[in-house]
């Protein structure tokens, strides 16, 4: 990623379908501090496709606006989200065939290696938004650290994340506008990791963010990215089916979901009726509650099946031949499920049975308390993936006057 | 081929011929029906009243294998003859399956022919199952608004809906007769309210005015019910009719045809019960045209069907002249609940996503054909 050493002041912005959250943190010794936190309703966005950008421009100036007067700093720069469809990723690979006579590799050729990985064009009229490193490859074994060791043929691998340029464009001009820069892209599904996952879950774990238009999900193995993607298929989806099946409005229909939503359906949930309001009063509505899970369940298991279905296929393009099999032998830390539909009653049990792995909801870690809910997985979870993914800062000794000086500079 | 009977019923391509041929046997005899396909081998068994083949010089009677292209012009190809069968007939009943060529393509067109000819159009289209895949899809939600705009009235009927009706391991042929059962109680209905002999008449002229304006939504359900109180259950089916119920469907009409059909023991409180009931669900505050009819046949059960519109502008179109295009084509003055807003409600209006070729907004349990708890 970046090789840009890391600024003391972050901003993130995390543009979903429903809301659009940011976070300006103090980083002090690598860790962050919240200074300030703003969230407001995206307008704009359907299925996590931007569909009307004057709108989602005002909305994501109006947090940046929020932040800014919040903590009494000015933003230059921002780290924003990508999710949904539009951000398709691939592996690519760079070769470098060793010297015969010597047989060391040398740092210049890691490099070289490198360099012909980020050669390999993006398809016609994408532009590549970032690289993610993969394991390196010495002979067909996996290694940290080639250098100096012996070998034959050592092969780099980054997980390439593309988008079309004119939507790639229309983002980077949406926070330019107000004289801001996009320091850089990060994957949402790898922020909601990041938030959510250890180093030791990291070896095997697959993170799934379901978010109100699009569910993005991450493999990691081995410490790396294995592979993601995503579907665009999300909350709102489970609360347009209630909606269509109980004839009600959307509010309704999501006020519902919440209070008595499952992901799973049981049969007892048949026998149960339900007041909309609650108060028995005029225009209160009696519901049968399986009618709610049995919609709900079929919807969550469906879009859970879907990314199952997503997994299997990359990885098939990336092992081909290979019987990949998504199991707890391969993925021991199991599921980890974020964003907001994660709040769904019985979320992980269905998880658990559509997948076959353990499963859990994430919780952000965050030392502000108020953020610590799977929703804010992907804000935090940007924060959390500027500081890691950052080059270590150079240390330079600083005197108490320059620290005072960088407290006090607006 | 002009008629003297009340209805013209037209099953157009091999969904609608078929239906068209299975409902033969029960409708009475005031419906006069055609037959119309591309498919030469499809009409070579003759039907229950006339068929044309379309397109014998675009197919050779081979069909238009799923190309709408195909489909319209061979209809266009036939106008001459397609004008000659409508010529005089009040009303025509255009039921048709959308998603392959023939129907597809030919649907708009034989419906603005029957149109022109100054029939009242009613028409009944099938859509193609979920996991038909993206292409019958797509194509039959464009017949779908471009037949919208032809005929009088247009009743969408999802064939998810169909295996939602039955057990999970019933026979196909059982689902389709769901479809049967509701189309052809809808024209038994309209067909004998028209007949001499009514108890309670109505005259074509009727449905013209109900379905008056091209484009607006329009409702359709039917029930029966049998035994004690059939009447009242009668209505309850109808209110509770999956078609009604379908997604996007219009809750509440400003007119409405009700015809109640029963036998000699139905008495006329009865009836009026069940219109009573029939307009509580639906509404019908402007119109409610009420038929009612004694067929000995029915015994103990008694059938309840309801058809409905909504008269959404007040602007009314220029009514289309005889043989003459009034309509300006950029210009759509109505447009239907089409399959978009039908199915997909909030997202209704957005771009299609296909996952495995299912438009994932469609809600999952009718893509699953899941039949819901009922309501309590």
């Amino acid at each position: 990623m970046t090789s840009k050493p890391l600024p003391s002041l972050i901003a993130v912005i995390d543009v979903g379908t429903h809301k659009t959250a940011s976070l300006l943190g103090q980083i002090i010794d690598g860790k962050a501090r919240m200074l300030s936190f703003s969230e407001r309703r995206t307008d704009g966005v359907v299925k996590g496709t931007v569909t009307d950008l004057e709108k989602l421009t005002q909305c994501v100036h109006e947090v940046v606006n929020d932040i800014e007067r919040g903590s009494g700093r000015a933003v230059e720069q921002v780290y924003l989200s990508l999710s949904g469809p539009a951000a398709e990723g691939e592996r690519v690979k760079g070769f470098v065939a060793v010297p015969a006579h010597d047989g060391k590799i040398t740092a210049k050729d890691v490099s070289d290696a490198i360099q012909s990985a980020k050669r390999l064009e993006p398809p016609e009229g994408r532009a590549t938004i970032l690289y993610m490193r993969q394991p390196t490859m010495l002979d067909n074994r996996p290694v940290t650290n080639p250098v100096g060791m012996a070998g034959k043929r050592l092969e780099v691998n980054f997980w390439r994340v593309t988008m079309e340029e004119g939507n790639m464009r229309m983002r980077v001009g949406m926070v330019n506008g107000m004289s801001i820069k996009v320091r850089d892209f990060i994957l949402a599904s790898h922020a909601a990791a990041c938030a959510t996952a250890s180093d030791a879950d990291k070896q095997g774990v697959l993170v799934i963010d379901i978010g109100a238009g699009t569910t993005d999900w991450i493999l990691y193995y081995k410490e790396h990215i294995l592979c993601a993607g995503s579907i665009p298929v999300g909350g709102e989806h489970l609360t347009n089916d209630l909606s269509v099946a109980l004839r009600i409005s959307r509010e309704t229909a999501e006020d519902l979901k919440l209070r008595f939503g499952s992901a799973m359906h049981r049969e007892n949930d048949v026998n149960q009726t339900i007041w909309k309001d609650g108060d028995k009063g005029v225009g209160d509505q009696q519901f049968n509650r399986g009618t709610i899970t049995q919609v709900l369940s079929l919807r969550y298991q469906e879009t859970i099946e879907f990314v199952r279905k997503d997994v299997l296929r990359r990885l098939e393009a990336i092992f081909p031949g290979h019987a990949v099999k998504l199991d707890q032998n391969m993925i021991p830390s199991g599921v980890i499920l974020t964003g907001g539909s994660a709040n769904l009653a019985d979320a992980a049990e269905a998880v658990q049975s559509v997948m076959g792995l353990t499963a859990r909801v994430g919780i952000p870690k965050f030392e502000n308390e108020s953020l610590r809910k799977p929703e804010y997985a992907g804000v935090v979870g940007l924060m959390a993936a500027a500081i890691t993914d950052a080059p270590p800062p150079v240390r330079r000794p600083r005197g108490f006057l320059a620290q005072l000086k960088e407290l006090f500079r607006l | 081929m002009a008629s003297s009977a009340a209805i013209l019923l037209v099953g157009l391509g091999g969904a609608g011929c078929a239906m068209v041929t299975r409902l033969s046997a029960q409708l009475p005899a005031e419906v006069a029906m055609a037959l119309l396909d591309t498919d030469a081998r499809a009409l070579s068994g003759g039907g229950p009243g006339g068929t044309l083949q379309l397109g014998r010089a675009q197919t050779r009677g081979m069909g238009t294998g799923g190309e709408a292209a195909l489909g319209l012009a061979s209809a266009e190809a036939e106008e001459p003859a397609l004008r000659r069968l409508f010529a005089g007939v009040p009303v025509v009943v255009l039921v048709t399956g959308l998603g392959g060529g023939t129907g597809s393509g030919a649907a708009s067109v034989v419906a603005g022919f029957a149109a022109e000819c100054g029939a009242t159009v009613l028409s009944f289209a099938t859509m193609p199952f979920s996991h038909e895949g993206e292409r019958r899809m797509r194509q039959a939600n464009d017949a779908t608004v471009k037949l919208g705009q032809k005929c009088h009235g247009l009743v969408v009927v999802h064939n998810d809906l169909l295996l939602q009706q039955v057990t999970p391991d019933a026979p196909l042929s059982e689902s389709f007769a769901a479809a049967d059962k509701w189309v052809g109680g809808a024209l038994r209905g309209i067909a004998s309210a028209f007949a001499p002999g009514a108890l309670i008449a109505a005259d074509p002229a009727v449905l013209k005015s109900l379905l008056a304006t091209p484009g607006s939504p329009t409702l359709f359900a039917f029930g029966v019910g049998q035994g004690e109180g059939a009447a009242m259950k009668a209505a309850r089916a109808a209110c509770d009719c999956p078609l009604a119920h379908a997604p996007g469907t219009v809750a509440k009409v400003a007119s409405l045809f009700v015809t109640v059909a029963g036998g000699t023991a139905m008495t006329s409180t009865e009836a009026f019960e069940a219109v009573g009931a029939v307009r509580t669900r639906f509404g019908g505050e402007t119109s409610t045209i009420l038929c009612a009819r004694i067929d000995p046949a029915l015994g103990d059960r008694i059938e309840v069907a309801v058809l409905g519109a909504s008269l959404p502008t007040p602007k009314a179109p220029a009514k289309p002249k005889k043989g003459g295009k009034v309509e300006d084509p950029a210009q759509p003055i109505f447009e239907f609940a089409t399959e978009e807003s039908m199915r997909r409600g909030l997202f209704g209006g957005t771009p299609m996503t296909f996952i495995d070729g299912q438009d994932v907004d469609v809600p999952a349990y009718i893509r699953k054909a899941v039949r819901l708890p009922p309501a309590p």
